[in-house]
């Protein structure tokens, strides 16, 4: 169990630049989430903790080790990969036993070690089948469980629950967050889907092209977002983007006003406003039927527990927010929404988020 | 494919037809051969019709049996046959492991001359080929006839192109698993290479097997001809010869082995001539 | 293993993982030694002994710059040679594309007795041209032989190809289309089952018939690999051997000699390795221009 360092970690393939200039802290014992659209950089700053790649500059630490310039199988880390990759000829035994022989553990210990793995994994009655024998669920303990047995001072997940269906990807995630419960290891694990990141982070790194856009927890991330790209990719649905026509002021506070005419009072402190165009950000939740914008509704999504309700406003921007159970509407139906103002997020034009 | 698209039209009959026509003419000669060789000699230095009529007679094989030299050709040509096959597949295997999943200074430059490699024929080599070994004073011996295909190309392409085609992941979960690259090699890759391994061993066997222009410069002696030489050496007085019945039957028993072979192991055989012709 | 940083590696893309190593040479050193020794060596002894004069009897006498080249342009059966490979190859090559198109096209289904008949049209290709000639000059044979009991049956008597100067060659390219008919017939066939299922449900829904299928979606997919089989014929054909000299020998007055007959001849039968070599250098030469010129058509007709 060990601290992860990442210092001014920069990749570039050929012309390419995949990372830049990364500095990331990560204390021992979290489980922290790499999350991303795909081509952000996050696979490939896994493969560089993991030493499948290396960083065109920059270092790497793993407690009080540098391991950037250790091959992968030095580092004291372990890594699941998403499509598992398990050794197709051997069985599940002796795939979970491989990495153990090669540094020359006494068999009795690997023996006992793949015991207690498989008992917390529940894959021992698997242990004499070949991989092409299991299901898409069982691979992926196995590949989990072959990485236990290693003892490392850190997990690494590459998107891992991909490849199963939604309903197996929910147990799975119940099943990984109970893992690092009991186990307080470090875990990295890189995915593009916010919902996996939300549920099992206790940190979340947002990335997009290349940086880091934000390092909070879950909450942290989902309530305050730094810049707009965090706002937007974590929630769902995701937080309605209006534009502002003009912002005035009331009591020393941004009131922003929208192209329909409606006015928003916020919490935004009024100084130091930038010049340019400013982007207003709503979460579905805070938008409630009320005396505020007129609205039409142009599609209804019942999910069951709740209904998201998409509604044009008067200058044709769409907005969703969403209602609890099931609602008496109908497509065409005019509504009034009203906007909590404490509740909204301002964005300069650079998409950082304005807080005064 | 079309075979849903196939109806009863008469044109597919007549399709079927000129196939079938086809597969007769070709099996003929094969069937007509295998015939002839149950005739006896005499008969035959008269007429070759009445394949089908009696008289029938074993004798050309018992003939071989007894005295002919057939099994020191098959025994030579099993020896560089196997041989070949062997030192092509760990010479192979290496190679295209090292050109497809390691990196080292002239990679490149130096695929790119395999691949150039592909395009220099037999014919170009054969003399100065030849002419090293005298020197060498190699000549009719296994080395020599095992050698000189050990430098074609195209089983190292075979092989790099299957390693490229194994899953990456597969070789870093070992490598996180503290194998080293050799280790990888052997009880990871290798293993799962064995399909690959098949085809190029059988397309080797089989080269070897019916290899007939260098043996026939290189296995002078008649102690170290080929089957294909041996064969062939037989074939001089044809027209006058008064062994037709013998010679066919010569001719059926070379050609059993790699029927039979080739009857067991068709699919690799098949895939593996047509990776070989497509280079 | 403490691994240098700074050189790029390349992972999940299916390339080289891991650093560049000078060790990992290691992996292709026994191959690169055997092709520097059994390929690059005598091919650059090959091109030098082609401009000596090297003689196995007499030893060797000098380099003698373009004599040996000169020489074959004069000789009395190497122009005859070149002629008659050239002819082999421009007869054989259609017939292998066409005849294994056909019956690619005609067996490309999951029916047993497709099955049965692409084993016996490959089945030919696995024995040895010792063996193929030793059963085709037996069915050659003028008064005993199959095509002749068979010609019999239809009042055409006295057909001698082995002894005729104008039957000789197509006798031999008959039998090398029997022989190697099943290698250009698999290549289409792989090629054929490349072709997407949707192609032809597309084009049954737009009521195409069986010859429109063919000519608009079926051709046009494969034509790649009807080059691919053209060239790789004419390569193959070039190397024509075995079977001439086993079956005429080459003749009548060497109306059926191919160019590696006269190699092996110059070389191994008259000792003269320097006009050898250049023999070979020359058919070299050929194969390429015809190789090359086969691709360049085919790239034309694409565009």
């Amino acid at each position: 169990m060990a601290n992860l360092s990442l210092r001014q970690v920069s990749k570039r393939f050929g012309h390419v630049e995949v990372l830049r200039d990364l500095s990331l802290e990560i204390p021992a014992g979290e489980f922290a989430v790499f999350l991303g659209p795909s081509g952000c950089g996050k696979s490939t700053l896994l493969r560089i903790v993991a030493g499948l790649e290396a960083p065109t500059s920059g270092e790497v630490h793993l407690g009080a080790e540098r391991i950037d310039t250790m091959s992968p199988g030095d580092r004291g880390v372990a890594m699941v990969f998403q499509h598992y990759a398990l050794y197709p000829h051997m069985t599940v035994r002796q795939n979970m036993a491989f990495g153990l022989q090669n540094i020359g553990t006494p068999p009795e210990e690997i023996t006992r070690k793949i015991s207690e793995a498989a008992a917390m994994l529940e894959i021992a009655h698997l242990l004499d089948r070949k991989p092409g024998q299991l299901s898409g669920g069982q691979r992926q303990r196995v590949a989990i469980g072959r990485a236990i047995v290693k003892q490392p001072k850190a997990f690494l997940f590459d998107e891992p629950l991909s490849n199963l269906d939604a309903a197996l990807r929910s147990r799975t995630r119940i099943e990984l967050a109970r893992l690092h419960q009991r186990m307080q290891t470090t875990m990295i694990f890189v995915t593009h889907d916010q919902v996996e990141a939300m549920t099992m982070a206790t940190r979340i790194v947002v990335m997009n092209q290349g940086r880091i856009e934000q390092v909070g927890t879950p909450m942290e991330v989902y309530q305050q977002p730094d810049t707009r790209f965090v706002a937007g990719f974590v929630g769902t649905p995701a937080m309605n983007f209006l534009p502002v026509a003009r912002v005035e002021e009331r009591a020393g506070r941004a009131v922003a006003c929208l192209p329909d005419g409606t006015e928003i009072a916020t919490t935004v402190p009024v100084g130091h406003l930038p010049s340019g165009d400013l982007t207003l950000g709503i979460r579905a939740e805070h938008i409630v039927p009320g005396d505020g914008a007129e609205a039409r509704v142009v599609v209804i999504e019942r999910l069951g527990e709740r209904t998201l309700i998409y509604a044009d406003l008067r200058d044709g921007s769409t907005v969703v927010y969403d209602e609890p159970g099931d609602v008496r509407l109908d497509i065409g139906q005019p509504v009034r929404l009203a906007f909590d103002g404490a509740a909204v997020h301002l964005f300069g034009p650079d998409g950082m988020t304005l807080r005064g | 494919m079309e075979s849903w698209h196939r109806g009863r039209s008469l044109g597919d009959r007549l399709l079927l037809l000129a196939v079938m026509l086809l597969a007769i003419a070709w099996i003929a000669p094969i069937v007509w051969v295998v015939g002839l060789s149950f005739k006896p000699n005499e008969v035959l230095m008269r007429s070759t019709g009445g394949i089908i009529f009696p008289p029938f007679t074993l004798k050309n094989y018992t003939d071989i049996l007894a005295a002919s030299s057939v099994f020191g050709w098959m025994a030579n040509s099993a020896i560089v046959a196997v041989g070949q096959t062997v030192l092509t597949l760990v010479i192979a295997s290496l190679a295209g492991y090292g050109f497809a999943r390691t990196d080292f200074p002239g990679r490149r430059v130096l695929f790119v001359l395999l691949l150039a490699a592909l395009a220099v024929p037999e014919q170009a080599v054969i003399v100065p080929l030849h002419t090293m070994f005298a020197q060498a004073g190699l000549h009719n011996t296994y080395i020599a006839l095992i050698a000189p295909r050990l430098a074609f190309p195209f089983g190292v392409l075979l092989m790099t192109q299957y390693f490229r085609a194994i899953p990456a992941e597969i070789e870093e979960a070992a490598l996180l698993d503290r194998a080293s690259r050799l280790k990888v090699f052997w009880r990871i890759v290798l293993p799962l290479s064995i399909p690959a391994q098949a085809t190029l061993g059988i397309y080797t066997f089989l080269h070897a097997w019916n290899d007939y222009f260098w043996p026939l410069v290189s296995a002078t002696k008649p102690e170290m001809y080929t089957l294909t030489v041996g064969l062939a050496s037989m074939q001089t007085n044809f027209a006058q010869t008064e062994g037709i019945g013998f010679l066919m039957a010569q001719a059926v028993f070379a050609g059993l082995p790699v029927l039979i072979l080739y009857l067991f192991f068709q699919r690799h055989i098949v895939s593996a001539v047509a990776g070989g012709g497509a280079r | 293993m403490a691994d240098p940083k700074g050189a790029p590696s390349r992972g999940s893309t299916g390339a080289a993982i891991g650093e560049k190593h000078a060790a990992n040479l290691l992996f292709v050193l026994p191959y690169l030694l055997v092709l520097l020794v059994l390929l690059l060596i005598p091919l650059g002894l090959g091109i030098w002994l082609s401009f000596q004069d090297y003689d196995m009897l007499g030893g060797w006498n000098g380099g003698v710059g373009l004599d040996n080249f000169r020489n074959l342009l004069d000789d009395s059966i190497f122009p005859g040679a070149v002629r008659n490979t050239v002819v082999f190859v421009l007869i054989t090559t259609p017939a292998f594309v066409g005849l294994g198109l056909f019956l690619a096209l005609a067996l490309n289904d999951s029916l047993r007795r497709s099955a049965v008949l692409r084993t016996v049209f490959f089945g030919s290709s696995v024995l040895s041209v010792t063996i193929v000639t030793l059963i085709w000059r037996l069915v050659y044979l003028p008064d005993r032989g199959l095509a002749a009991d068979i010609l019999g049956l239809v009042g055409l008597h006295g057909f001698d190809p082995v002894t005729s100067e104008t039957w000789a060659l197509p006798a031999i390219a008959v039998v090398t289309v029997w022989w190697i008919i099943g290698l250009p017939m698999t290549l289409f066939l792989a090629a054929l089952q490349q072709i997407p299922a949707e192609l032809y449900e597309a084009a049954a829904l737009d009521h195409a018939s069986r010859l429109t299928t063919l000519r608009n979606i079926t051709l046009p997919s494969i034509r790649r690999t009807i080059a691919v089989v053209a060239v790789i014929e004419i390569v193959l054909q070039f190397q024509l051997f075995g079977q001439a000299l086993l079956i005429t020998g080459g003749g009548p007055n060497n109306h059926s000699r191919p160019i590696v007959q006269f190699i092996y001849e110059a070389g191994f039968r008259d000792l003269q390795l320097g006009f050898a070599a250049a023999a070979s250098q020359v058919l070299f030469a050929l194969m390429l221009l015809a190789a090359l010129g086969q691709m360049w058509l085919s790239r034309r007709g694409e565009n």
